[in-house]
């Protein structure tokens, strides 16, 4: 699958917006246009949402394949929980349901559902486990990869338990096996998106887990032709989705569904890396749960959404309160089985962790770069095509740029000259 | 050769200066951090270095503080020129104070300064005298 953060550079003119706004500094400006390094990308998608001249697209083009390939014989939607707030006010769910399948897809199973299981896990990991505070939320891909970078210390903080994406693919796999009597390569279960940073959960997931998604459609893609299909829509029966499970659409929805009292809801890059600063500087250990989400609102904020985040959150908390639906879950019953037997835990593999640190090398390395950077202006203007002068200097301490791409140093050089 | 540390930063605390005291602890935090050791050591050592630090600011005619780096260990040294503790088991309880009450104005002087630094560390050894004070103390990486 393709890397779902894509730029036209035609577009591109090398502004430093989206350099200056990465959390984890994976983008320069090499003759003028940006480059993302992906080793470093966590796909929160800053980026696309700050791009002024909108040269971020997202990018997944074989999913339009995947929806023709011969060999699914059963093709299974999983529409995330923001995007029944992506419609006016008042639309039916049911028609937002039935357009899904006129787009050529057999079954949809409702993430809420899945939802609902992991809010169940979520309120007895921490209810049985009194040591780890605050246990941080692992269902933002995104934020959970900043911790990987930005907070290694923090790991031992997740909660680890699997995305309701996650548990709602296997589900609704494992449904069809059995119903239909298919193979696992029969079955292509596709999750329509609202952000990047959930392709990333896919196709390179943290965690000793197999996913069981196959295929990300970005939300935004496919909007036009749903809503045609929405409003064509006649067919308003359906399975509903879980009412208190599309909570998890907003900040807070999670801990609300699992009935948690002591938690905090944090959401957007900026405020999720002061809170994960205090908790890293021995705070919040009086909170039991910390839910990180890096879109301002929470997955509603994401930049595949169509709609503005806050009216997003209205919908959704109209429609999770509406006394025109009932809320179903048909798999709820399974919660005790699903939680014995494992079906949400994972655990972090060797890579996962953090490197162990050479010291000697750490020392060596500090002292070159401390060395570079003392040459430098430190203004952090970003003309270079680096975000600041330190991550200039350990660009040039990695070879990967030279003193003389300072644009400062090079007027004064010039002014010298003459 | 083992004696030896990898790195060593060293500070200058000035006594009675409460306008940079706290700077030396925290670029000892800074530096540490950007070695990319655990937050937990460095949350530790910039606990014991303020604390440090601070006592040196308070009780003494001034001092330097350094941070030693090895493989294995951080060693923070803090080493001041007098007037030394009297009475150093006193000294270590909790909430005992020979601070002036212009300095707990201020909000410093609560007695806990040498029990956190005890607390936080590996190892912990003074050695007092008229003419100074010398605290080591140890945190395992």
């Amino acid at each position: 699958m393709n890397f779902s953060i894509m730029l036209d550079r035609s577009k591109c003119r090398g502004c430093t917006n989206c350099m200056k706004r990465c959390p984890t500094q994976a983008i320069r400006l090499i003759n003028g246009k940006a480059y993302i390094n992906v080793s470093k990308c966590i796909h929160c998608g800053e980026c696309v949402k700050i791009c002024p001249y909108n040269a971020y697209t997202p990018e997944c083009i074989e999913w339009h394949d995947e929806m023709n390939n011969p060999a699914y014989k059963y093709k299974i939607a999983i529409p995330s929980t923001p995007m029944y707030g992506q419609f006016p006010k008042g639309t039916d769910i049911c028609k937002v349901q039935n357009a899904i399948l006129k787009l050529g897809f057999d079954y949809v199973y409702d993430v809420s559902w899945a939802a609902d299981l992991v809010a169940k896990a979520i309120k007895k990991k921490i209810d049985s486990d009194k040591t780890t505070r605050p246990y941080i939320a692992t269902n933002c891909p995104a934020a959970v990869r900043l911790i990987k970078s930005r907070y290694p210390s923090l790991m031992d903080n997740l909660i680890m338990l699997r995305e309701p994406m996650e548990i709602a693919a296997t589900l609704s796999r494992e449904m069809a096996r059995k119903k239909y009597n298919l193979k696992d390569e029969e079955i292509g279960v596709f999750y329509i998106s609202p952000c990047p940073a959930k392709l990333l959960a896919v196709t390179n997931p943290i965690g000793d887990y197999e996913p069981s998604v196959d295929w990300v459609i970005p939300l935004n893609t496919i909007y036009g032709d749903l809503y045609r299909e929405v409003i064509k829509a006649d067919n308003n029966t359906c399975s509903y989705p879980s009412l208190e499970g599309i909570k998890w659409a907003v900040a807070g929805g999670q801990s609300k569904n699992a009935k948690l009292t002591n938690y905090l809801a944090v959401h957007g890059m900026e405020n999720i890396i002061q809170i994960l600063d205090e908790i890293e500087n021995g705070r919040l250990s009086d909170v039991d749960y910390v839910e990180a989400l890096a879109c301002v609102q929470g997955c509603v904020g994401g930049s595949f959404n169509v709609v503005n985040p806050f009216i997003a959150s209205n919908h959704i908390n109209y429609i999770s309160n509406s006394k025109q639906y009932e809320s179903f879950n048909p798999d709820i019953d399974r919660f005790d089985e699903m939680y014995n037997s494992g079906v949400f835990d994972y655990k972090l593999r060797d890579e996962d962790n953090p490197m162990k640190l050479n010291i000697k090398e750490a020392i060596e390395k500090d002292e070159k770069i401390k060395e570079i950077l003392s040459k430098l202006p430190g203004l952090d203007c970003g003309s270079c095509g680096a975000p600041t002068c330190l991550a200039h200097a350990e660009d040039i301490y990695d070879k990967k740029s030279l003193l003389s791409d300072c644009v400062v140093l090079r007027a004064k050089e010039k002014n010298q000259e003459e | 050769m083992n004696n030896r540390p990898l790195k060593r930063y060293s500070y200058r605390i000035i006594a009675n200066d409460f306008m940079v005291a706290g700077k030396g602890s925290s670029s000892i935090k800074s530096n540490l951090k950007s070695l990319g050791i655990d937050a937990t050591i460095i949350r530790r050592i910039a606990i014991i270095s303020y604390e440090a630090e601070m006592n040196i600011v308070i009780h003494s005619f001034g001092g330097k503080i350094h941070c030693d780096i090895y493989e294995n260990k951080i060693v923070l040294i803090s080493e001041d020129t007098g007037p030394g503790i009297k009475d150093v088991d006193l000294a270590m309880t909790e909430g005992y104070s020979t601070a002036t009450e212009s300095v707990r104005e201020l909000g410093f002087g609560a007695g806990m300064g040498l029990p956190n630094m005890k607390k936080y560390s590996d190892n912990f050894e003074i050695t007092t005298g008229s003419e100074g004070t010398r605290i080591t103390v140890t945190v395992y990486l």
